[in-house]
């Protein structure tokens, strides 16, 4: 039976971002503050107002690709083979592989229906069978990570792979160009001046096992749904998902020094986002640091929970965290809380870490991770 | 709080296919040659859901109905108590290909605002928590020929793990016109290309059912997948003997015990199901076990999706009847309906 307070070791991580391939990359690219949208090249954006995106430099890939360079970085830095004959394997993707759904529909084509999800990828590339595909919303990896913690556990499994991937759709992309009021050339999260979101490509993997030496800890990952509306975040929901993860991991609000907040640059994301974190640690100037970065990778959909999880177990492992690209003069809801300038944390280093991800249909999921002692 | 010894019951089930009646007429599947029409409803606060969600959207009530945890459309228990499974592989890909033809084509004009939830994997399970107030975990499996499998393992696991005391598991598959051109056999008969339907299991923990004094009878015993057939029927301890053998839909014997009595075989009944047949499956096996079987039936159903050439794995689901409690007065199946198994070989 495992208390409240058990934790898991994040044994190693994978990365690829539109700012490069491997966790080291993207993690100095954004300490650098690097990074920015750029023209799409994956479908014609001639008829649409929005033209810019975060792809995946050089020749287009399948998400199922971007997946496997990651999972086998990860298992590398675990020291682990790329064997995964009795490893599951949880995948969240909000788009999976409807790209290419779409691609064969545009030419009147068949599909295959494996090819929406990575089960067969993942066998070819590591052997795994136990593998899941879980079409999320933006939340869908850091469900991953909550159901790969809920595995060990239940003393199912001693390593889990828990990953994400996210693709960029015609279908998400001209939805969100229809629904946004403006057409966004830049991300600026939790800034006056922000315009909207802007779909990136992405793909994470972390490998979570029950002993052995670890890059940090995951003490709890909450999940919750608000039901309440199809698109929009419930302040209230996203509030009580963080306090029932501190309430898991058996911390106190006041004991994270470090938040990796989800901020899509979204209208009303960003506003309900800033007024549950400012409900959850204050306005006095006392709020953890916080940070975003879909300035610099844009928002990779269901990959963006566990990118962040990647992204704050190298703040916690090298004490330096990605500057708040992007923004200069925070909303109103916004006011009194503290957001990463970049550089070296001033005081004492970060030692726990909350990662937001909130998705489409109230689907929120907040992970907290520890720094590995 | 964890607890791996938690049991997991049947508390109610759904079923959603034009024809077909609840829970054991599955087990038969007789369907006349008109759907009632129209199907799939739709009302003021459905019509611009996806096909997907409004089928789906049926099914849940009948389950949660049955479950007794429904009174005048509401929750009767808390909802942060109730999660939500759902399985689909193809639920929003018509919605997901017409809006990407009419975005590149055609730009904003061409596309629906209310169309956009429905672009990402996750609309039909975030569709049936917003509609019956189910704020707990909210999953949804896009995992292929084992989908619905699968969702019914991880609504076991959310329960044992904490995350809920009762799962709603919903499999769902439309035949929209996109899967309709790209998925289905064309070969078939039209009609029976494609599943046009969802099916539904509440799940529950014992401890939870037994706190609203509702003693179910049927319980999930084990879930696994792994590489075939064969070994995910031996993962979940099933390797010798089942009551009923609920098969892959390509292959009939593909990983069957060599001791069964009765056989539900859904690739002869319904049109291809996807990542319906998995839920389908298991409401088919709750029905067939909530009725006595006769002596020297062992008291256990056994579902098997996957491992076809074309798939990546297969699942295994096994159900089992609690003989020391007392059976609930839903209808049984007639039991006639229940193909005989074939002699043993």
């Amino acid at each position: 039976m495992n208390g409240p307070t058990q934790t898991w070791r994040i044994a190693g991580t994978g990365a690829v971002t539109s700012l490069g391939t491997g966790t080291a990359v993207t993690f100095d690219a954004l300490c650098a503050g690097r990074g920015g949208p750029v023209p799409l090249r994956a479908f014609d954006t001639s008829r649409m107002r929005t033209r810019h995106a975060f792809e995946i430099p050089g020749p287009p890939r399948e998400p199922a690709d971007r997946l496997c360079q990651a999972v086998a970085e990860a298992l590398g830095q675990a020291g682990l083979p790329a064997d995964l004959t009795d490893v599951p394997v949880l995948v969240g993707s909000g788009l999976r592989g409807l790209r290419a759904a779409e691609r064969r529909w545009a030419e009147r084509g068949r599909l295959d229906v494996a090819d929406l999800s990575f089960g067969r990828a993942l066998r070819d590339r590591f052997g795994a069978v136990d593998t899941h595909t879980f079409g999320g919303a933006c939340s869908a990896s850091l469900y991953a990570l909550a159901l790969a913690a809920d595995l060990l556990a239940a003393g199912d499994a001693d390593t889990v792979v828990a990953a994400g991937v996210d693709t960029i759709t015609a279908s998400m992309y001209g939805l969100l160009d229809r629904a946004q009021p403006q057409s966004p050339r830049e991300v600026r999260p939790f800034d006056r001046a922000r315009s909207g979101q802007l779909l990136g490509e992405g793909a994470a993997a972390v490998v979570l096992r029950r002993g052995g030496p670890a890059r940090a800890v995951l003490r709890s990952v909450a999940l919750h749904c608000d039901a309440r509306h199809v698109t929009a975040p419930d302040v209230d929901g996203l509030v009580g998902t963080q306090t029932r993860a501190h309430e898991q991991a058996g911390i106190k609000a006041s004991d994270v020094d470090l938040v990796h907040a989800q901020g899509t640059g979204s209208l009303v994301n960003d506003r309900a986002e800033a007024l549950a974190l400012a409900r959850v640690f204050g306005t006095g100037g006392e709020s953890p640091l916080i940070i975003s970065v879909e300035a610099m990778t844009g928002h990779t959909s269901g990959c963006s929970g566990l990118l962040a999880t990647v992204i704050a177990t190298e703040c916690l492992r090298t004490g330096r965290v990605p500057p708040a690209v992007g923004l200069s003069d925070p909303i109103d809801e916004a006011t009194g809380l503290r957001f990463a300038t970049g550089g070296p944390v001033g005081g004492h280093a970060p030692v726990t870490a909350q990662i937001d991800a909130f998705g489409f249909g109230g689907v929120n999921a907040v992970a907290i991770l520890g720094k590995a002692l | 709080m964890t607890c791996p010894s938690t049991t997991v019951l049947v508390a109610g089930t759904g079923v959603a296919i034009p024809g077909v009646p609840q829970g054991a007429g599955l087990l038969a599947a007789v369907r006349p040659p008109h759907p009632p029409l129209p199907w799939p409803p739709s009302g003021r606060d459905t019509r611009f859901k996806d096909r997907a969600t409004r089928i789906a959207l049926v099914a849940a009530e009948a389950a949660l109905a049955e479950a007794g945890l429904l009174k005048d459309g509401s929750l009767t228990v808390p909802g942060t108590t109730v999660g939500t499974v759902v399985s689909s592989n193809l639920g929003n890909l018509d919605t997901v290909c017409r809006s990407a033809d009419a975005a590149v084509r055609a730009g904003p004009a061409g596309l629906r605002v209310v169309d956009l939830p429905t672009a990402c994997s996750n609309v039909v399970a975030s569709s049936v928590a917003i509609r019956f107030g189910l704020n707990a975990v909210n999953l949804t499996l896009c995992n292929g020929a084992t989908s619905g499998l699968d969702a019914v393992g991880w609504a076991v696991r959310a329960l044992r793990s904490g995350r809920a005391r009762r799962m709603v598991v919903v499999g769902v598959e439309p035949a929209d016109p996109v899967p309709l051109h790209m998925v289905a056999d064309q070969a078939r008969a039209p009609g029976d290309r494609l599943l046009d339907g969802a099916a539904a299991l509440v799940l529950e923990t014992a401890q939870a059912a037994a706190g609203r004094g509702r003693p179910n009878s049927v319980t999930v015993t084990a879930y696994a997948r792994r590489r075939d057939p064969a070994a995910a029927v031996r993962a979940v301890g099933a390797g010798k003997e089942a009551g009923l053998w609920l098969p892959p839909g390509h292959r009939a014997d593909d990983g069957r015990p060599p001791h069964i009595c009765a056989v539900c075989d859904m690739a002869r009944t319904l049109p291809p199901a996807s990542g319906a047949l998995g839920v389908l499956q298991c409401v088919a096996a709750a029905a067939w076990l909530s009725v006595t079987p006769p002596p020297g039936t062992p008291p256990t159903a056994l579902a098997v999706s996957g491992g076809a050439p074309e798939d990546d794995a297969a699942a295994a689901v096994l159900l089992s009847a609690l003989s020391s409690m007392p059976r609930p007065g839903l209808p049984g199946p007639p039991r006639p309906h229940c193909e005989e198994a074939p002699p043993e070989r």
